[in-house]
């Protein structure tokens, strides 16, 4: 059980405080409730490109890490389709530099042209490292737009291609800025070993002068769902082929959330799971496979990849893949199997709760969803999953209709 | 009141850093380490082997070492694997340079049964030629994959220069490796060095000492293993680019060989290694990144075998900046030898080191590591107060001396793949 208290500013800003006596740390976690799904469709990676400006000097402060440095800290961001989420870790005496500098840059930037000419192509070179100039690494470039024709999950949070981010100007970044970072559109969490009066009094202090601007209705093109099978083939230049089968599935706040992610852990998550015993041992067609889903907030996906073996073809795979899932959807599922699931989920969860950063994001990231006290009730969710469930569920996702695959050729001229 | 948002909070500096050692638990000649300060049901059981990519060739160390849950007379692997999922453990293992690793996560009331399947596992494993064959395969697989990539191989070539001294060090996998493994090979190699090799375990957990002592019985037979670590290697620089036609990236490493926590330079070079390279605000970061934008990352570090260490910078940038790239690490290591750090610097890094420092010592796990990583060198956690009094004291003077003693580009090995 976590414990929380939570309060909100008058200009909006929700407040989370996570008391926790046993360390000496303080994490300050400030989590913008904006991503790659709300860029427009020919600016892309702009949510992320912005992730870099936050720390080119903010208002009234030069320089985002140097002063939380000196404090003893360090911190970090990282953008999804979803969220924007900034955290610093520091000894918990320090943790007035944290709220000064992230107050000051929820306030203002500063705008420098030199930063965002420097952090483009930091960004750039990003892009190549992470997703150009490794093997493989454009595959979700491939994949968000083919199992996505709508919704803005079909970019990746990098960008549709790099020019999207040479092209970035600085009325473009002021736009976004005023759009999306103020109080009413972020959370805030801190954790440490403090009291929930000093929490007020300094998210007061720093925060509560910060001008209100009301939050954005969000409103996304909505996905159809899907009604027929899709099929794309790229050819790489990569020594294995390589598949990735993606289902269509419901978003994080529904209740089948859970349901479809014990699916994919019965599918593909260890080497007692389905798909490795039987591809991977028995049937020797894979030299590795694994099942997940992607987590995000609005409709997501399963996702069933692995290389094949030399000499195997696509098609071996896709007609004894199947067999595998129509067995799922036909037969009950043992008990001792989803016992095992939720038992892993279970150790999972209690490793996952051991660091206070991971507690302050998740508390985050759930009062986004609805509700910080969430993170409680996630065991009960999967504790009540029964094979019925389980049926219901895989008849629902695991259907060709709801399918699109990504296959990656090997290119033989290599 | 408006605040005044110009002027910072006032600093708190680090004094100390509260440190907590493990237990040491002796037992006939086998050192346990256990820690019990854990505050809720999570678990983990490290058991080390002598079993390291030194003994024999790369591919067989890490063969062996994925091996070990491969079956037994009585089990089958799958039977295996399903054993340990079913009481919710996971089961990761690895292998260094000079050790294998075998690591099992849980929960505090599954320790016992999940650690008995594993040492039953490794214990009695015999390796059936199908097992070994598609391991073979699979990692083939993940080794081309990886040879596609420029930072994999200007690695490569940089372990292969600056290990020259030592063949047992610089053998690095090769594509035929992987066709020289018999099935003979891999169980002498599981005889010699897991069956007779067993180092140390470690377990985190709030356990009472009879559990742990239950534990550990079950290692009783397991031979412990007798040390064969290198001799310290030497310096023995060079230049080595290897091309790669379709990359768009060309990967950087610079290093060169150092020493390890035994020696006096130690701790104020990894003051000196901080402000160059190992914080987002390092010289090489402010200068090739957030000055230049040529790549997304640089950082430098010191990584230690038991009698050896080395210093190493590594990079990615655009290709056609990798010269001028280079050239302004050069360019950083020779400011460094000739300009004193000023003391606001200083004052920087001393905190940041400090609070990372805090970091390192926090909760039971953390506190684990740091003590292991003094532990191999033959010290005890009072290693990291004399590091608090060195960062406190270091002088500007002194990090000139030292980057004038060890960083001279004639001495550093410099490689470039792409």
């Amino acid at each position: 059980m976590i414990h929380f208290e939570r309060f909100t500013l008058s200009n909006g800003l929700r407040v989370i405080h996570h008391k926790d006596e046993t360390t000496p740390l303080a994490v300050v976690n400030v989590l913008y409730d904006v991503g790659a799904r709300d860029e427009s469709e020919d600016h892309t990676g702009f949510a992320h490109l912005f992730e870099h400006l936050m720390f080119g000097g903010s208002i009234n402060i030069p320089e985002f890490d140097t002063p939380l440095q000196e404090a003893g800290g360090d911190n970090n961001a990282f953008t999804s389709n979803d969220i924007t989420n900034y955290y610093d870790v520091l000894p918990v005496n320090n943790i007035e530099t944290a709220l000064w500098l992230e107050s000051d840059r929820m306030l203002s930037l500063a705008f420098t042209p030199k930063s965002l000419e420097v952090q483009r192509s930091v960004v750039v070179e990003e892009f190549k490292q992470r997703y150009l100039n490794q093997p493989y690494g454009d595959v979700w470039l491939n994949l968000r737009p083919l199992a996505y024709e709508k919704h803005p999950y079909k970019w990746a949070t990098i960008g549709k291609e790099v020019s999207h981010i040479e092209q970035a100007t600085m009325d473009q970044v002021k736009a976004f800025f005023d759009r999306y970072y103020h109080p009413a559109n972020a959370i805030l969490c801190i954790a440490g070993n403090l009291e929930l009066e000093e929490t007020k009094n300094l998210v007061e202090k720093w925060f509560g002068d910060i001008p209100s601007k009301p939050k954005e209705i969000r409103d996304l093109p909505l996905e159809p769902s899907q009604t027929t099978y899709r099929e794309k083939t790229i050819t790489r230049k990569v020594p294995s082929k390589a598949f990735y089968y993606a289902f269509k599935m419901v978003g994080r706040v529904h209740h089948d959330y859970y349901i479809s992610d014990v699916i994919s852990d019965i599918l593909g998550q260890d080497k007692s799971a389905r798909l490795y015993l039987k591809l991977k041992k028995e049937l020797q067609l894979v030299s590795s496979i694994n099942a997940y889903i992607t987590g995000s907030i609005d409709p997501g996906l399963l996702i069933i990849t692995g290389k094949l073996n030399d000499g195997i073809s696509f098609e071996e795979l896709d007609s004894e893949l199947w067999k595998i899932l129509d067995e799922l959807k036909a037969e009950q599922i043992p008990d001792i199997e989803l016992e095992k699931v939720i038992a892993k989920i279970r150790t999972a969860k209690e490793f996952q709760e051991q660091g206070l950063l991971n507690r302050a994001m998740n508390l985050s990231v759930h009062e986004l969803m609805g509700d910080a006290n969430g993170i409680n009730e996630e065991q009960d969710h999967y504790k009540r999953i029964d094979p019925d469930a389980i049926h219901r569920v895989s008849n629902q996702i695991l259907q060709r209709k709801n399918c699109s695959l990504l296959k990656i050729d090997t290119d033989e001229n290599k | 009141m408006k605040i005044n948002r110009t002027l910072r909070p006032p600093l708190h500096p680090i004094e100390k850093v509260d440190f907590k050692s493990p237990a040491v638990i002796t037992k006939s000649g086998l050192k346990v380490y256990h820690m019990s300060d854990v505050p809720n049901e999570t678990t983990r059981f490290d058991i080390y082997f002598n079993a390291g990519k030194i003994e024999g060739n790369n591919v067989l160390a890490s063969i062996v070492n994925g091996l070990l849950l491969s079956g037994t007379k009585n089990k089958t692997s799958n039977e295996i694997n399903s054993e340990i999922n079913a009481l919710g453990a996971y089961y990761e293992s690895g292998v260094t340079m000079e050790n294998a690793v075998v690591s099992i996560y849980c929960l505090k009331e599954n320790l016992y049964e999940t650690v008995k399947i594993v040492q039953d596992a490794i214990l009695n494993v015999e390796f059936p030629q199908k097992e070994i064959d598609e391991l073979l395969n699979e990692r083939k697989q993940n080794f081309l994959i990886s040879m596609e990539k420029v930072s994999f191989n200007a690695q490569r070539e940089f372990q292969k220069q600056l290990f020259s001294s030592d063949k047992r060090y610089n053998s690095i996998t090769e594509l035929e490796h992987f066709n020289d493994i018999s099935r003979d090979d891999v169980i002498s190699f599981h005889d010699q060095y897991y069956l007779n090799g067993l180092e140390k375990l470690v377990i985190v957990s709030d356990l009472k000492r009879d559990e742990v002592d239950r534990i550990i019985d079950l290692f009783s037979p397991f031979k412990i293993g007798i040390e064969d670590h290198s001799s310290h290697l030497v310096n023995q620089r060079d230049s080595i680019n290897k091309p790669m036609k379709n990359a768009l990236q060309s990967a950087i490493r610079v290093g060169r060989i150092l020493f390890t926590k035994e020696h006096e330079d130690y701790l104020d070079f990894l003051i000196l290694n901080t402000i160059i390279g190992d914080y987002f605000g390092s010289r090489l970061m402010k200068n090739i990144r957030e000055d230049k934008g040529y790549t997304y990352g640089i950082g430098s570090m010191i990584s230690e075998f038991k009698k050896s260490g080395y210093f190493l910078i590594a990079t990615e940038v655009g290709k056609e900046v990798k010269e001028d790239a280079l050239n302004q690490i050069k360019l950083e290591l020779e400011h460094i030898q000739t300009e004193p750090v000023p003391e606001y610097e200083l004052e920087l890094v001393r905190n940041y080191m400090l609070g990372q420092l805090l970091k390192s010592a926090d909760g039971p796990y953390a506190m684990t590591d740091l003590f292991l990583s003094v532990e191999i060198h033959g010290k005890s956690l009072d290693f990291y107060n004399e590091a608090i009094h060195r960062i406190q004291n270091i002088r500007p003077e002194r990090i000139m001396e030292l980057a004038k003693k060890y960083l001279n580009w004639k001495d550093l090995t410099i490689v470039t793949a792409g």
